[in-house]
């Protein structure tokens, strides 16, 4: 079905089919053309159209993307009242049949006169005549390059030379609907016109240009990428490549959250194509600001920290000594809330014992220590007797408990504490059934878990790309909804982050895929096969919650729900994170400290 | 009556209406009762007591008396314990827990109008109150020790309001 003209670059050629493939890299114009002429399949549909929907003949590809062309130019510079009419008192046909529609939106065209545009030419070898040339379109442009100055209309970027209409073009890109670029047909060429139109333009000609329907687009968008998946899964790089191509320039029409979840998706999808996988191993304290940019922009953390630390605080109770065990320190931001709600138990608070668990820094600073530091300071202030640990560890399955230093429950209650940390050792095989021993070997009183509920892990990649779009469509979407003015790089940091994600879902595989999101309904039935029995957040927590979201300016969007005994955050009907709570199964129940 | 005008033209700042008539009344002078004052400006909701603030050099400084905000803060819960005054204090006072949180936090809930929420709005403003201390403890002085920045608010809170100039 598809046709590789690049045989420099050692591609197969796929030799049966009827569609064509172009590419708008350096070939000499004339090997393409030949090429073109040569593998005609007269009557065939072209079927990379036919799966979006068009009907276009192959033969008529060329034919038909120039009219496109035509058409765009005419549209986009035709003046407001010339072009109204078209959508008010004309017919047109089925745009499925893009030949014919096409054929018909330039004959309404015809009649305004097109505005005086900038008469840039070089040689072209106008044999046929151009009926319409004279009529809507005198004028022709040049594109030799994607941003040709050239191509903007007037005079001001470009002073026109000396030459006038019937103009000639040595290379000029024709637009078919599937690739992302154009060649250049030979001079040779006889039946396509010769009007072009300047490179820079954007995927248009798939869109009904009269009856501008950004969601048509968008449903397009989609569409692609999920070819573009579908391919990759079949191991059919060549498809995938000229879809991803497609998915960029069909992105750019986009506008908001859409725009951003295709971009970062499609970059997702070309590292696996190419095979260029981003590190994880990135600078952790990189990360960090990262998060620190997601916390601030919108609630899904500070609802994880605020039920967290709802839950724990309810398990220490009465207790005299406690004992928190964060497997995520980074900068310790669900601690302070924490330590002044203990600060102000009545009966006065307890000692507090923090143990932070974080990733190796590259340049050897301890991270760790200086979050312990401020926490110190903040202890010291509202006067509550604190002490600090950090261990350094690549990875959780590396810990023992015996570092830890646990103390005996009569003398401290123990709480663990895992924000979007469990899900990584998925990666590994046995990696969270060690650190589940690891944590049952601890004693905790309650165990804290804050994971996203999505289906990152399943074995398919086409599911797993259609699961990570959708739930990444729904958190980009309230990013952008959160309507709170925060400066734009909050916002934009807050993109890269889940960005990285994304593009951990996507494009890596084994060991380096660690974002192995996986729903509630899988974590409850894993914990309680290790042993573990759910607590229920109670009402304080669901109350605190549904506060907390309500002083966001897109609260509206944000829901809290309850789901058997944990509570989830979502946008819309969409639930994207869970907070849950475990104690040991077989904890005495009678112990109190 | 000369006399007396001149006494008037002293006490410039005073905008009770004890001060107009004092012709017919005793001499009282509000700025000599500075508990009654206090009374007074006690009652006053944010906006009056800012206000007041700019009346004249004893009325500032009263204004700024963190217990003024301390009652504005708890006026419609019931009254805390006594351990929380100690920690707003370290953290900074009750006129920059009520600016920075417990307005913005009442004004947004009041949007959502659930009565239950009513007390619990403080505790989620020492909360946020909290963790912006902590963003806050952000440089080091030459002892090392870790000192709070003054001037820029936390970003924790933006997503509350504006930058407050406390």
């Amino acid at each position: 079905m598809k046709r590789d003209h690049r045989e420099i670059s050692g591609a197969t050629d796929y030799s049966s089919g009827s569609g064509s493939r172009v590419d708008s890299s350096s070939l000499a114009n004339s090997i393409k053309g030949k090429l073109w002429e040569d593998d005609q399949d007269a009557g065939g549909m072209d079927e990379l159209l036919a799966v979006l929907g068009y009907k276009v003949r192959s033969s008529d590809m060329a034919n038909v993307a120039q009219k496109l062309e035509m058409l765009e130019m005419v549209m986009g510079t035709a003046q407001e009242d010339g072009i109204s009419h078209l959508s008010s008192d004309t017919v047109h046909r089925n745009p499925s049949d893009l030949s014919g529609w096409v054929q018909s939106m330039l004959t309404e065209l015809n009649g305004p006169p097109t505005p005086n545009l900038d008469p840039v030419l070089t040689t072209s070898d106008s044999n046929s005549s151009n009926p319409q040339q004279n009529q809507s379109q005198p004028r022709v442009f040049s594109d030799d390059s994607e941003y040709d100055l050239r191509a903007i209309p007037g005079v001001a970027a470009y002073p026109p030379p000396k030459s006038d209409s019937d103009p000639e073009s040595t290379r000029k890109r024709v637009k078919t609907s599937m690739s992302s670029s154009g060649y250049g047909p030979d001079s040779s060429f006889s039946s396509p016109q010769e009007n072009g139109i300047p490179g820079a333009v954007t995927e248009s000609s798939t869109r009904p240009i009269v009856l501008v329907d950004s969601q048509e687009a968008g449903v397009r968008l989609v569409h692609t990428l999920m070819a573009c998946a579908e391919a990759v899964q079949q191991d059919n790089l060549k498809l995938a490549d000229a879809l991803v191509k497609h998915i960029g320039l069909l992105a750019a029409s986009q506008t908001g959250a859409m725009r951003k979840v295709a971009t970062y998706f499609a970059e997702a999808l070309a590292r696996r194509i190419y095979r260029i996988f981003p590190q994880d191993s990135l600078d952790p304290s990189y990360t960090d600001i990262l998060q620190m940019h997601f916390y601030e922009t919108c609630p899904y953390l500070k609802f994880a920290h605020f039920t967290a630390n709802q839950a724990i605080l309810e398990a220490f109770a009465t207790a005299n000594r406690v004992h928190v065990i964060d497997f995520g320190l980074k900068q310790g931001m669900q601690w302070p809330a924490l330590m002044q709600a203990l600060a102000l138990r009545p009966g006065g608070p307890p000692a507090f014992r923090l143990t932070g668990i974080g990733p190796p820094q590259p340049d050897n600073t301890d991270a760790l220590q200086q979050v312990g530091w401020k926490l110190a300071q903040l202890a010291e202030t509202i006067g509550i007797e604190f002490e600090f640990r950090g261990f350094v560890a690549n990875s959780l399955a590396d810990l023992e408990p015996e570092m830890l230093d646990i103390r005996p429950p009569e003398v401290e209650v123990v709480a663990v504490n895992s924000v979007f940390e469990l899900h990584r050792l998925l990666a590994r095989p046995g990696g969270i059934e060690k650190v589940v021993s690891s944590i049952k070997a601890m004693k905790p009183r309650i165990l804290t878990v804050v994971e996203q509920e999505a289906n990152h892990n399943g074995p398919d990649f086409l599911d797993r790309f259609t699961e990570a779009l959708h739930y990444y469509s729904s958190l980009f979407d309230s990013l952008e909804g959160s309507g709170v003015a925060p400066p734009s790089q909050d916002l934009a940091m807050s993109e890269l982050y889940l960005g990285r994600q994304i593009c951990n879902v996507v494009a890596c595989e084994g060991m380096e895929r660690v974002e192995r999101h996986e729903p509630l309904s899988e974590w409850m039935s894993r914990m309680e096969t290790e042993g573990f029995s759910p607590v229920h957040l109670g009402s304080n927590a669901y109350k605190q919650a549904s506060m907390l979201l309500a002083l966001f300016a897109g609260g509206d969007g944000y829901r809290v729900e309850e789901k058997n005994g944990c509570l989830m955050l979502g946008w819309h009907t969409r639930p994207l994170i869970t907070t849950s709570a475990w104690r040991l199964a077989t904890a005495e129940t009678g112990a109190k400290s | 009556m000369v006399q007396n005008h001149h006494r008037g033209c002293h006490r410039q700042g005073n905008h009770e209406t004890v001060g107009e008539s004092k012709e017919k009344r005793p001499k009282f002078f509000i700025n000599d009762h500075v508990d009654i004052l206090i009374e007074i400006l006690k009652r006053l909701d944010c906006r009056s007591l800012c206000v007041a603030a700019s009346v004249c050099r004893l009325w500032c400084t009263i204004a700024r008396n963190d217990s003024l905000w301390e009652n504005l803060c708890f006026r419609h819960a019931s009254p805390p314990p006594t351990s929380v005054r100690s920690v707003v204090l370290a953290l900074g006072g009750y006129k920059r827990l009520y600016m920075g949180c417990v307005r913005p936090v009442r004004r947004r809930l009041g949007r959502a109008r659930r009565a239950s929420w009513a007390g619990d709005e403080v505790q989620l403003s020492l909360s946020l109150f909290c963790v912006d201390y902590y963003e806050r403890l952000g440089g080091s002085n030459s002892n090392g020790r870790l000192v709070v920045g003054e001037s820029s608010p936390s970003s924790s809170l933006m997503f509350l309001c504006k930058p407050v100039n406390v």
